[in-house]
C-alpha cells in the first residue's frame, strides 16, 4: 500500500507519522503541498492508495483535499469532515444535532446582535473566532464594557467573517484543564488532561498547557466517540470539559496535533494513526 | 551542515538528519527558514512561511 502525507509545515507530528508508516512496512512519502499544482482534468496516481492530509493552513488543506478527492483519491480526513471541524459554528451545529452536550452557543450577525446575544447569555461569556486554532482570539468577556471594546476591535479586522459576525458561548465553570482525546475511527488512541499554565484560562498546548495522562470513564468515552462520529469521523482531536454539571464537548479538531499528548502517554500515537489509515485505505 | 542567517548573519547549523521541508530557526534572531534543498553536504534555505490566521489544528 502506498501512502502520501501532505504537509505545508513539517512538524514533529508529520515526521513521526512518516517514520511510523515506514515501520509499518508501507510505502510512504512526505509531499510538500506548497509545491503542488493541480490540473483538475488529470488523475494523480502518484499519490498512491491514500492521502493523510496534514497541512497546517486550513484553506490550503481544504482546497487541496477537494482537489485530491476530485482526482478520485481517498483523503483522511475527508473534505466534509474538515469543513465541519474548521468552522466552530458548523461543529457546534453537528454536536447539537447529535445530542452531544456542548456549551450553549449563539450566532450574532451584527454588533447590535452581539449585544443582544450577550443579554441572553449573561456575563461572563466566551467569544471565539469562527475559524482559527491554538486559542487565538478566544476571549472571556466579563462585562459589557469589555464586550463593547471587543466589538470595536473586531470591526477593524480585515476578515469580513470575523469583522461583523459573532460566535458567542456560555462560560463553563470547570477545573483549569480540559480533556484532549485523539480518536481514530471508532477508537480512542490516547487521552490526556491539558492543564492550563498559571495565569492562563485557555488550555491549548500552544498556550503553554501541559499534557497529563488521563483515563476517561465509560460515559466520557461514549461522548467523545459520538462527537467524532457527529462530525463525520476520521482522525480527530476531541476536546471535552468536566464541569460539575456533566461532561461537555466544546471542540473537534481536524488536523490533530499530538506531540503534547505523546509526551504523557506510553501508547505509540503515530503508529496507531497509521494503522487506522492503512485499514481505511484497504476497505 | 552550516550556513548563515540572512537576517542577522549569525552562524546557523542545520542538523545532519534534516529533511527537505523541515524548519530551522536562527538562535540569535529567531528568524525561521525552511530547508529547500540538501545535497553534497550543503543545504539551501528559504524563508519559512509566516504563521497565518488560518493555521492550526
Amino acid at each position: 500500500m502506498k501512502l502520501s502525507i501532505t504537509f505545508d509545515r513539517l512538524r514533529w507530528e508529520e515526521k513521526a507519522l512518516s517514520d511510523a508508516a515506514e515501520s509499518a512496512g508501507l510505502e510512504s512519502s512526505l509531499v510538500d503541498a506548497k509545491g503542488l499544482v493541480f490540473d483538475l482534468a488529470k488523475e494523480r496516481p502518484e499519490f498512491g492508495d491514500a492521502v493523510l492530509q496534514r497541512c497546517i493552513s486550513h484553506y490550503r488543506s481544504s482546497l487541496l483535499t477537494q482537489a485530491l478527492e476530485g482526482a478520485g483519491l481517498n483523503v483522511i480526513n475527508a473534505s466534509a469532515v474538515a469543513e465541519t471541524c474548521s468552522n466552530k459554528l458548523a461543529t457546534s451545529i453537528a454536536l447539537a444535532k447529535a445530542g452531544i452536550p456542548t456549551p450553549r452557543t449563539l450566532l450574532a450577525l451584527t454588533s447590535e446582535g452581539a449585544e443582544e446575544a450577550a443579554e441572553k447569555l449573561g456575563f461572563p461569556l466566551v467569544m471565539k473566532p469562527f475559524t482559527g486554532s491554538w486559542g487565538r482570539m478566544v476571549t472571556v468577556v466579563r462585562d459589557r464594557a469589555t464586550l463593547q471594546s471587543l466589538i470595536e476591535f473586531k470591526e477593524e479586522l480585515a476578515n469580513p467573517q470575523e469583522q461583523h459576525m459573532y460566535y458567542m458561548q456560555e462560560y463553563i465553570r470547570r477545573p483549569p484543564r480540559d480533556v484532549r482525546a485523539i480518536v481514530a475511527g471508532d477508537s480512542i488512541v490516547a487521552c490526556v488532561h491539558r492543564v492550563a499554565p498559571r495565569g492562563e484560562w485557555r488550555t491549548n498546548v500552544a498556550r503553554g498547557a501541559v499534557s497529563k495522562a488521563f483515563k476517561p470513564d465509560g460515559e466520557l468515552k461514549e461522548i467523545i466517540l459520538r462527537a467524532a462520529k457527529a462530525v463525520g469521523g476520521g482522525i480527530l482531536g476531541v476536546d471535552a470539559m468536566e464541569p460539575d454539571s456533566g461532561y461537555m464537548v466544546h471542540e473537534v479538531n481536524n488536523t490533530v496535533e499530538f506531540k503534547g499528548a505523546q509526551s504523557a502517554v506510553d501508547t505509540d500515537i503515530p503508529a496507531q494513526l497509521i494503522r487506522y489509515v492503512a485499514q481505511t485505505a484497504r476497505r | 551542515m552550516n550556513t548563515n542567517c540572512k537576517e542577522c548573519g549569525a552562524g546557523l547549523s542545520v542538523p545532519g538528519d534534516a529533511i527537505v521541508g523541515e524548519i530551522v530557526s536562527c538562535k540569535d534572531c529567531s528568524t525561521e527558514y525552511e530547508v529547500a534543498e540538501i545535497g553534497n553536504g550543503s543545504v539551501l534555505l528559504k524563508p519559512a512561511e509566516q504563521v497565518g490566521e488560518d493555521w492550526g489544528e
